[in-house]
């Protein structure tokens, strides 16, 4: 990253993380609230990575962290499993806790987007 | 990218080291692990490629080591007070900032740690010194080595045990995921390596230290509340009527709850100082018990996180 960059870039950068900062929560507890089974780490990257576009479509490592705070709120719970095929995976699952999260953040999610379109409608050249 | 692309995961994880110097060592930790975590599994996915292949496939996926360590660096903060209780207000005068304390979560959990310490402490240091001595005397035995090596291994757990006993009670951010042992090393090396890690003996300085720490930590909660709640006590119990002011049994007592009989040797003139200063006297408890709390989480940060930093 070097001062080479234009403005607008940098705006929009700025604009995707603070975009990201609740949707890569919600997108996780998504994943997880509908895999049905727990799933680890790499796995739940991959899903994301298979799906998801736009803020979404960041660096990966960016997932760790919000896996754990999800967890540390107790949305998530986990647990290790050796793997035959290299180093022990910590496995998610989600809570009922979070599913109830969920529930309510997808709600607020779509008012959110559905009144951000009718916004944008206005924009539209 | 300025850097060249590392080619091994050791020297991946080595420069995401590098990267992260200077940020807490708990989260270095974490980081460490996940990173590890995530390359070990691309490499088993893709068996016909090549370590360095994969991580070059990695750098765009995962990130390159300098981007996830700035990634690291700013989810730990947005997602943290995202998720987190709020702080409470921070109060302006000095007379808030003193009577606030009663309002600060941290200062009841940091009392309720002194008091849980003395439990602690006594089972960290008799696991120490028993598992020590009894593994260290019987090492002249072939027993003696494996239950060496698993008492070793034992610090290591309950190091992280009192690492999230730590985090929820203290607040100081501490590691939720083991440090990876060096992969490519064959067991008897990676048992060596427990022995000359510097962190194992830190944490049973620690353990060590935690049982006269614990005692002192229960005396001085007990002593302090019980001296306040009956500075509070005598007084109001003498103007409700239940207790008689200026009596003495067996010489001077602040309180004296003999059958029937409440009473106190203060007299009656002395009674609203008294009740004053025990007032202050809980509010000083709680301050004393989030400053100790700040000051141990610090000590146990020390000697439980951050020799790994060098490992």
């Amino acid at each position: 990253m070097g001062g080479s960059e234009d403005q607008g870039d940098v705006h929009l950068r700025k604009f995707q993380k603070e975009l990201s900062a609740g949707t890569v929560s919600l997108a996780l507890l998504a994943v997880l609230g509908s895999a049905g089974e727990p799933m680890y780490g790499y796995q739940i990257a991959k899903t994301l990575e298979r799906l998801g576009d736009g803020v979404l479509s960041g660096k990966q490592s960016a997932l760790y962290p919000v896996l754990r705070n999800l967890q540390a709120a107790g949305l998530l719970d986990s647990f290790v499993e050796p793997s035959d095929a290299g180093p022990p995976r910590r496995y998610y699952r989600i809570t009922d806790a979070g599913h109830a999260a969920l529930h309510d953040w997808a709600g607020a999610w779509r008012a959110t987007r559905d009144s951000v379109d009718a916004v944008l409608e206005g924009t539209r050249e | 990218m300025n850097s060249k692309l590392p080619t091994t995961i050791p020297e991946y994880l080595e420069h995401l080291r590098r990267s992260l110097a200077g940020a807490d060592p708990a989260l270095i930790q974490d980081a460490l692990y996940d990173a590890e975590e995530y390359l070990r599994s691309e490499l088993a996915e893709n068996p016909g490629r090549s370590e360095a292949e994969v991580i070059a496939a990695v750098a765009s996926s995962y990130g390159a080591p300098d981007e996830v360590a700035d990634i690291y660096r700013d989810t730990e903060v947005t997602v943290q007070t995202a998720l987190r209780p709020p702080a409470p207000p921070s109060r302006k005068s000095a007379l808030g900032r003193f009577f606030g304390v009663f309002a600060d979560p941290r200062a009841y959990a940091s009392l309720f740690y002194m008091l849980l310490s003395l439990a602690t402490g006594i089972f960290y240091f008799t696991w120490v010194v028993t598992g020590f001595s009894l593994s260290l005397g019987l090492s002249i035995t072939i027993i003696g080595i494996p239950l060496l090596i698993l008492f070793f291994g034992s610090v290591r757990v309950l190091s992280l045990v009192e690492g999230r006993i730590v985090e929820v009670m203290l607040g100081e951010r501490m590691p939720r995921r083991p440090l990876y042992t060096v992969r490519g090393r064959s067991i008897w090396q990676r048992i060596g390596d427990m022995f000359t890690d510097a962190r194992t003996w830190s944490t049973m300085l620690y353990m060590l230290l935690m049982l006269p720490l614990g005692v002192v930590y229960f005396t001085l909660a007990v002593m302090l509340i019980a001296t306040s709640l009956s500075f509070i006590a005598a007084p109001v119990l003498v103007w409700l009527g239940i207790a008689d002011a200026n009596v003495y049994i067996d010489g001077w007592q602040l309180l004296n709850i003999h059958g029937h009989v409440v009473s106190t040797s203060l007299p009656e003139w002395v009674l609203p100082v008294v009740f004053v200063a025990g007032i202050l006297l809980l509010f000083a408890t709680m301050h004393i018990a989030r400053g100790i709390g700040r000051l141990h989480s610090l000590m146990a940060k020390h000697l439980l996180v951050k020799s790994s930093q060098h490992a």
